[in-house]
């Protein structure tokens, strides 16, 4: 998942980038609201965290702007006024959440996996498709009830594959979604990964979790399981 | 032994403390002045045209009583006796009882020469005045009547060259004088009290077109304190451009003047949180070297407790709403349901609105905004399923804004009987808050405070907290 974070106080934007990196993200960030523009509409985001007094373009601008240009991510709105009128305005202007400062690292991450989850249509907190199970909040996945160890590469490909469980999800898109921008991107290596997710969810062959679709990319096959 | 004063034992009676406490008018003030001098003005001119009046009559009365007694004295000749005696007078008055016209002549020693049939029975005695000497003076008769009498001494020379004193009078009626008198002051007090009353007429109109102005100012900021107007409309007359620009200024500057102000605080909070937000952010990534890790954070919970308590207080209007135009309660209310169903839509709650059509909040609109967004944030917080927020309106007889009672309804569990009075109670600092209940509460009991307004805590029909907000008509 790539998170895009405009916060101009340089200490706050590289230590929210290093934890958010921590807990699984590609991070992306910006200093100030035209930059965070640019950002949005230049990569592919799944998520935006966005401080709303920025230079340059105000957030709660940043954020017309964005729904203007018809970017549907979720938007997290970090503010400093308590006043409820600007959270109101803000989750009017299209933010779906916000965190007032300071806040608790282990609060921001958990509202903005609530919003992806949501994004990706899911409404409870652990993303379910038949045996297989996916709880963002502690990085775990199980199948069939029995924990299965992943890397954090691997985890990541499989968080993104069920979160948009049933899509068609191009390799290239993968490799944006799970690369930083100057990263050197290899697309053979998702293959990889994805081979590798194969063996540890289904060692069997049984249940067929991930699906190849040919010149078009992959698909995370099961059932997604909404009444859990 | 001390007494107790007069003044404070007896009360005043209703009538006159109603005329000292009811200000008075200024057109009333004015009118009652222009009537005294009016007054003042007429009377003195009555008076002076009423010297005038008597005094010509006099005069004219004594130049005519001259003429008579120098006829008389024409006509007057010595007889073969050698005595002197009138002849015929011209004037046939002198023969006619009640005629008003008098004459007599007199030697000067008094004896009676001659007198006019008229004077018979008039009892009006003349008196004698010294040759060459001429008196003029109002005498009474026997009926009482007066008279105004000239009398004049004279020498007589005899044809035998003998010199002998006389006394010619004449008398006239005072009656026709003072009819005329009289008429004369009943047309000048008709006159002048017409043109008294179309003065004051006059003068009443003029007023009301000099202060209709005015009047306009008192209607506008009426409708400015009703929210109706923004600011005094334009087209004044010159003499009052300085007070209604004035007054505009001033409501457009403490409009602006709050808006700054907030600007201010809000780039003050944010200054001050993000290096805190920085701190806390260190800290966790820092928690596993540094032991002291929590207790710094804790210390920065509370310097942001204490800045977001102050900052949000700050930033309250104060609650008159003066100049404002009341706040569409349903929008606002609507504005936040949505916005607080979109925080908390992983709870899968309802919010329902019970809004009189046409409720408003005669204040500022951040305000309400922050007293409902708190109220429903914590409902939202704590409800099960269901919030429910209602607002009623507030009306009495003769007030110019109308109240308005919110009531913010959860079905969570409620606040504990034991921690609901200090919640509500005036001057319950924020070290002193009962855990848990969050600056939300504080901040909103200051709100409606400062809208002089009520804040109770119950338990709702619903299960959980009932909060209801009482800002009553004004």
């Amino acid at each position: 998942m790539r998170v895009l974070i405009v916060e101009d106080e340089q200490l706050l934007r590289d230590s929210l980038a290093e934890q958010l990196r921590g807990a699984g993200f590609t991070v992306e960030t910006a200093s100030d609201g035209e930059e965070g523009l640019y950002c949005a509409s230049e990569y592919a985001v799944d998520l935006a965290i966005i401080d709303l007094g920025l230079p340059k373009l105000p957030g709660l601008d940043l954020i017309r702007k964005l729904r203007t240009l018809g970017k549907r991510f979720p938007i997290l709105i970090l503010t400093a006024r308590e006043r409820w009128q600007d959270k109101v305005e803000g989750l009017q202007a299209g933010a779906d959440d916000y965190v007032a400062k300071p806040f608790h690292f282990q609060e921001l991450l958990a509202r903005a996996q609530a919003l992806l989850r949501r994004s990706g249509g899911w409404a409870q907190p652990v993303l379910r498709c038949g045996p297989v199970a996916l709880d963002p909040r502690t990085q775990e996945v199980t199948v069939d009830g029995s924990k299965v160890e992943l890397t954090s590469f691997e985890y990541r490909i499989l968080e993104y594959l069920i979160h948009r469980a049933g899509e068609v999800i191009s390799k290239s898109e993968l490799t944006e979604r799970l690369y930083a921008q100057d990263f050197d991107r290899d697309s053979n290596t998702i293959e990889v990964f994805i081979g590798r997710l194969r063996r540890k969810l289904d060692p069997d062959d049984r249940i067929k979790p991930i699906e190849t679709l040919r010149g078009r990319g992959y698909r995370f096959a099961l059932e997604r399981d909404t009444a859990a | 032994m001390a007494t107790a004063s007069p003044l404070s034992a007896t009360p005043l009676p209703d009538g006159l403390r109603a005329r000292i406490e009811q200000p008075r008018s200024l057109s009333t003030r004015l009118l009652a002045s222009v009537s005294v001098l009016l007054l003042l003005f007429f009377g003195v001119t009555i008076l002076a045209l009423d010297f005038l009046f008597q005094d010509l009559s006099r005069r004219a009365i004594q130049e005519r009583l001259e003429v008579h007694a120098l006829a008389l004295l024409s006509a007057s000749e010595e007889d073969d006796t050698g005595a002197l005696r009138p002849l015929q007078p011209a004037e046939p008055r002198f023969e006619n009882p009640g005629s008003g016209l008098y004459a007599e002549i007199r030697r000067a020693d008094g004896a009676l020469i001659w007198r006019s049939g008229s004077l018979t029975g008039t009892g009006i005695v003349f008196p004698i005045p010294r040759i060459g000497e001429r008196r003029f003076g109002e005498l009474a008769g026997t009926d009482g009547a007066p008279v105004l009498a000239l009398s004049m001494g004279i020498d007589w020379q005899f044809r035998t060259g003998e010199m002998q004193p006389f006394v010619y009078s004449v008398a006239e009626s005072m009656e026709p004088y003072y009819e005329q008198l009289s008429r004369l002051r009943g047309r000048l007090f008709g006159w002048f009290g017409a043109i008294m009353v179309v003065l004051l007429g006059a003068f009443a109109l003029l007023l009301r077109r000099l202060l209709a102005p005015l009047r306009r100012v008192e209607r506008e900021i009426e409708a400015i304190e009703a929210g109706e107007l923004d600011e005094l409309g334009t087209g004044y007359p010159r003499e009052l451009l300085g007070i209604t620009t004035n007054l505009n200024a001033l409501l457009r500057s403490e409009r602006e003047r709050l808006t700054r102000y907030r600007n201010t605080l809000g780039n003050l909070a944010h200054s001050f949180k993000t290096p805190l937000a920085v701190m806390r952010n260190l800290l966790t990534n820092a928690s596993h070297e540094l032991p002291a890790a929590r207790d710094l954070d804790a210390q920065v919970s509370r310097m942001d407790d204490i800045v977001k308590y102050q900052l949000r207080r700050a930033a309250a209007s104060g609650g008159t709403g003066f100049g404002r135009t009341p706040v569409d309660v349903e929008q606002n209310l609507t504005a936040l349901r949505e916005a607080l169903l979109k925080v908390y839509m992983d709870r899968g709650l309802s919010c329902e609105l019970r809004i009189d059509s046409g409720a408003t909040y005669s204040g500022d609109r951040e305000d309400l905004t922050e007293i409902v967004g708190n109220l429903m944030d914590n409902a939202f917080k704590w409800a099960r399923r269901r919030v429910r927020v209602s607002a009623e309106r507030l009306t009495r007889t003769g007030s110019r804004r109308e109240g308005l009672r919110l009531i913010i309804e959860d079905d969570g569990p409620g606040i504990p009987e034991t921690s609901r009075a200090s919640v509500v109670e005036r001057g319950t600092r924020l070290d002193e808050r009962v855990s848990g209940q969050g600056i939300g509460l504080s901040v909103v009991r200051e709100l409606v405070q400062l809208s002089h307004g009520s804040l109770r805590i119950e338990r709702s029909m619903l299960g959980g907290a009932r909060v209801e907000v009482e800002i009553p008509p004004a």
